[in-house]
């Protein structure tokens, strides 16, 4: 399967949807809506609502994240928003500054 | 496309939009982006752009290198080169000094290769031997060595020879009535023809820049 990236020097400004799997290395403002999983790398930024099934955040993410499955922020992982999703984890590390709710 | 699918290997040469992804607004980056799926709005690249056959882009384009084997609506403009491939069908203008576009490829929209004026005469033959290094970087000589002149089949037509075009002036005018049957087949021959028919390069700078190119599927 064609996985989707976005490289280091890639900066989208707009909504970003699909059914596939979504790796950011660069940044992505605006929106993204996905059926599938969402990873922010080390070196990836979004500055963007989230709708997807799944979130695993390495990076930097500003904004609010709805996930219908589970979020996970990572131990280098950075975000400041609010977060709705049945399963959250927050590694020790992280920095983590909003709302969070899991009620499903 | 075989490079796309493994990401792996190149983690940060590419971007891939893969093919159930949609992007509607502005792109831009500094490295390599295969669209699988489909981009809407803008895109800027300082490397090259490549349309896969699933891919479709309906964007104003800006980059080095375009290769378009997928749909793209909207205008190119590229430092370097724009290539439509088998596959890639196009509507929209292309600004290029280059631009190859291959037998089976769709394309609607104006071709604009630049300064035509400075631009080293069209002798097919030299230019492929000699890449012409002030359009482009040293670095891009060598594959640009390796593809086909932009308006292509430059090998067809081999500089007009002399020779047949004195031969039957020197013969006497009797003689030359004698042989009116043979006559008819000499304008066949591509050397007598191409005198009379100039090479398509040749009728550029007439036409302003702009020519409307084109290519349909056979």
């Amino acid at each position: 399967m064609a996985n989707t990236v976005i490289g280091n020097t890639i900066v989208i400004d707009g909504e970003i949807s699909g059914d596939e799997d979504l790796t950011i290395r660069g940044t992505v403002k605006g929106k993204i809506v996905l059926s599938a999983s969402l990873i922010v790398e080390n070196s990836g930024t979004v500055e963007a609502d989230i709708e997807t099934k799944n979130v695993e955040v390495s990076g930097n993410v500003t904004g609010n994240i709805t996930s219908t499955e589970r979020v996970e922020l990572k131990s280098d992982g950075r975000m400041v928003g609010d977060i709705k999703a049945p399963r959250i984890l927050i590694a020790d590390g992280a920095v983590f500054k909003g709302n969070v709710d899991m009620e499903r | 496309m075989t490079t796309s699918r493994a990401p792996t290997t190149s983690p940060d040469g590419a971007t891939i939009i893969g093919e159930s992804v949609h992007i509607r607004g502005q792109l831009s980056g500094g490295e390599d982006l295969h669209v699988l799926g489909r981009v809407e709005g803008r895109v800027d690249l300082e490397r090259t752009l490549v349309v896969a056959q699933s891919g479709i882009v309906k964007a104003e384009v800006s980059v080095k290198n375009a290769v378009i084997s997928g749909v793209v609506v909207g205008n190119i403009h590229a430092s370097e080169s724009v290539e439509i491939t088998r596959e890639g069908r196009m509507v929209g203008d292309i600004y290029s000094p280059r631009i190859i576009i291959v037998d089976g490829a769709s394309f609607r929209g104006s071709v604009d290769m630049g300064d035509i004026a400075n631009m080293p005469s069209r002798n097919p033959s030299a230019e492929r031997t000699r890449p012409t290094p002030i359009a482009r970087p040293a670095a891009s000589t060598a594959p640009a060595a390796a593809r086909p002149a932009v308006t292509a089949k430059p090998g067809s037509k081999p500089a007009p020879a002399p020779a047949p075009a004195p031969s039957p002036a020197a013969k006497p005018p009797e003689k030359a009535l004698e042989k009116a049957p043979e006559r008819p087949a000499e304008p066949a021959r591509p050397a007598v023809v191409t005198p009379l028919e100039p090479p398509a390069a040749k009728g550029l700078p007439q036409k302003a820049q702009k020519t409307r190119v084109i290519v349909k599927r056979k």
